[in-house]
């Protein structure tokens, strides 16, 4: 083969990897916006799919929970992990590297091990002692769990891109340890704060398997709506409900990579 | 301390200390002294920092520790700022004693060998940072951080981001944050180290000269003997945590008092004294005239005091040597001469006179007040 050729067929390849990864989901937006119930056929350009799902009580609950799971999920685990992130950078000096290794085991563990492993031990604490019945308490918990991981990775690899001789520094200039963590620690790591809760937030609203297993009757989240009313066929209000997802963890993906890849401000 | 100086603030709120300091040229707050008192540092059983160091420096002075990487000058200078705690001695600035108290709580800055300026502020809010941190309020701080950018001549660069700017603007704004706090001390880690060479030259003038504008005490740490000799009133040698030598630059060039110091600074010419008269040492290279000897068991003749070619006749200690090389370096030559077994290094200065070729046999004479005696460093 050519030179030539095999860069033209490398172009190919690129071509056709985007359109099996993005032609599902370009389907997917256009049937939410059909106006007559096909899967097949596209009529004409309608909202009427989004107006019956924004009033589907059971869609809005969905939603509702998928939101309030997100948020609240990465806010408890940004705070903690990056707790973690800080605690792993302040004493990498010691050998640390098993703590490491139990940081990164959750992040590659398979979804169904946790979801059922944290079925297991939410119904078993709940019969033993009466705490947690399934729902949006023990869904909260399982997401700060998985989330926690990743957050204390991001943090950690921004203390360590610091320069060490800031600590230095802050304590030389009269910082209280307070006024070290206010005024130098939290400004130096937004960006890592920043783009750690996004993540977390893109986790969160697209897991299926942990928030299935965990779920109470009352908990249902986007997913787990959309799990069951595939059982019933595909709808368009099923496109519309995966195109606004589409949308959501695009727009948080793009800002947690946007802090993330900002130009370093430290170039030395 | 801080509470005259406070006075003195608000007494004249429209000059700035600085300009009260350029007006006249004395100090506006009196320097503290530092003393240390046996202190000891260790890493672990076989890591010690610092083996014992007692020192004195005087207030106004500008006083540099010297030595080789791991000689524990940085030890000795984080020690000193409360960034490291001694394992044992004490530590006092101004009389008082703070060994016990946190960086944030002394009146010392530093300036980092890498600057460590904040890349989440802006130059003005990285010189501001200390005042902030010390509660002082903003028109104040405001109006601190205006004189000091005045200064030290970088004004225009209040608004950069530090990313914006090179290594020397980087350095005086380091200076300048630490400068604004007014503190007792001013501690430099090899602050010029990472510059090139003519930036450097200017700097350690700069430096200089600021501090003895502001009569400000300055702990200087650099392992550059050139360096410590330009800026210094004094000099404390460092090797393996302990002080060799404690003197003023030419005192430590001239009469180093063992053999650490004289290699340290330079000087190769060093022979074992074999047996001892009055006025009279034996060496390898011959009998050596001398006009003092103290106990030392080596003897050091420095390159430059060794006079080349017939003026050598007039002086005393004359040998026949043979050049086994020599170096044009311009402002001097540079000879390694052989004297029977025995190599030395002259240093004459280029003024224009006849070059020995290699090969040729030369006289040279060394005056017996040039020469010291020096110490065996164990």
């Amino acid at each position: 083969m050519s030179r030539r050729s095999f860069k033209a067929s490398l172009t190919i390849y690129w071509w056709l990897l985007l359109f099996f990864l993005y032609l599902p989901l370009a389907v997917v937006v256009l049937f939410s916006f059909n106006s007559i119930n096909s899967a097949a056929t596209f009529e004409s350009f309608s909202l009427r799919w989004y107006r019956e799902l924004f009033s589907d009580s059971q869609v809005l609950s969905a939603l509702s929970n998928s939101l309030i799971l997100a948020i609240s999920s990465s806010v408890i685990a940004l705070l903690f992990g990056s707790l973690i992130g800080y605690g792993l950078y302040r004493h990498r000096h010691r050998k640390l590297g098993w703590l490491i290794i139990l940081i990164y085991l959750p992040i590659v563990m398979p979804d169904i091990v946790f979801g059922i492993a944290d079925m297991t031990f939410f119904v078993r604490l709940n019969s033993l002692t009466g705490w947690l019945s399934p729902g949006l308490d023990t869904m909260v918990l399982s997401h700060v769990t998985f989330e926690i991981p990743f957050v204390a990775l991001i943090v950690y690899s921004r203390f360590v891109g610091l320069d060490a001789t800031l600590f230095d520094a802050a304590k030389d200039l009269y910082a209280s340890p307070l006024k070290r963590t206010l005024h130098f620690i939290i400004p130096a790591i937004k960006p890592a704060l920043i783009s750690a809760f996004f993540l977390s937030f893109t986790l969160s609203i697209d897991d299926f398997v942990i928030s299935f297993f965990t779920a109470g009757p009352q908990s249902s989240t986007l997913p787990i709506y959309i799990w069951g009313a595939v059982k019933k066929g595909i709808t368009p209000e099923i496109n519309a409900v995966g195109a606004l997802m589409i949308g959501a963890v695009i727009v948080a993906a793009v800002i947690s990579l946007l802090v993330t890849h900002r130009r370093p401000r430290q170039d030395s | 301390m801080t509470q005259t100086l406070a006075t003195e603030r608000t007494a004249s709120p429209t000059t700035s200390k600085q300009e009260q300091e350029l007006a006249t040229g004395a100090p506006a707050r009196e320097a503290s002294s530092i003393t240390l008192e046996g202190v000891k540092k260790f890493f672990n059983r076989h890591d010690i920092a610092l083996d014992g160091v007692d020192l004195t420096i005087r207030p106004g002075e500008f006083f540099t520790l010297l030595g080789p990487s791991g000689c524990g000058k940085t030890t000795l200078l984080r020690i000193l700022a409360g960034l490291d705690t001694a394992n044992s001695g004490v530590v006092k600035i101004g009389g008082k004693d703070v060994t016990e108290i946190p960086s944030h709580k002394r009146s010392i800055n530093t300036v980092f060998q890498s600057y460590a300026l904040f890349p989440h502020l802006n130059v003005e809010d990285n010189i501001a940072f200390g005042l902030k941190m010390q509660g002082v309020a903003k028109a104040e701080r405001d109006r601190r951080v205006r004189d000091m950018a005045e200064f030290i001549q970088l004004s225009p660069l209040l608004g950069r981001r530090i990313e914006q700017l090179s290594g020397g603007q980087r350095q005086r704004i380091a200076l300048a944050r630490a400068l604004v706090c007014e503190p007792d001390v001013l501690l430099l880690d090899e602050p010029l180290s990472a510059l090139d060479a003519g930036l450097r030259g200017q700097l350690q003038v700069e430096l200089q000269r600021i501090q003895r504008r502001l009569g400000m005490t300055f702990v200087f740490v650099t392992h550059d003997q050139q360096e410590a000799m330009v800026m210094s009133d004094r000099i404390a040698v460092l090797n393996a945590g302990k002080i060799q030598q404690l003197s003023t630059p030419r005192e430590i060039f001239e009469r180093p008092t063992n053999t650490f110091v004289a290699r340290f600074m330079g000087h190769t010419n060093l022979f074992d004294i074999t047996s001892r008269q009055a006025n009279k040492l034996e060496t390898p290279l011959g009998i050596l005239e001398v006009e003092t000897q103290t106990q030392g068991n080596k003897v050091l003749i420095r390159p430059e005091t060794i006079e080349i070619g017939p003026d050598a006749a007039q002086y005393a200690n004359q040998f026949t040597a043979l050049v086994k090389e020599h170096f044009y370096r311009g402002s001097f030559i540079e000879y390694r001469l052989q004297i029977g077994e025995v190599s030395l290094v002259a240093l004459s200065s280029n003024q224009g006179q006849k070059l020995y070729n290699v090969g040729e046999q030369v006289l040279i004479s060394v005056c017996p007040e040039d020469i010291v005696t020096v110490a065996s460093e164990d």
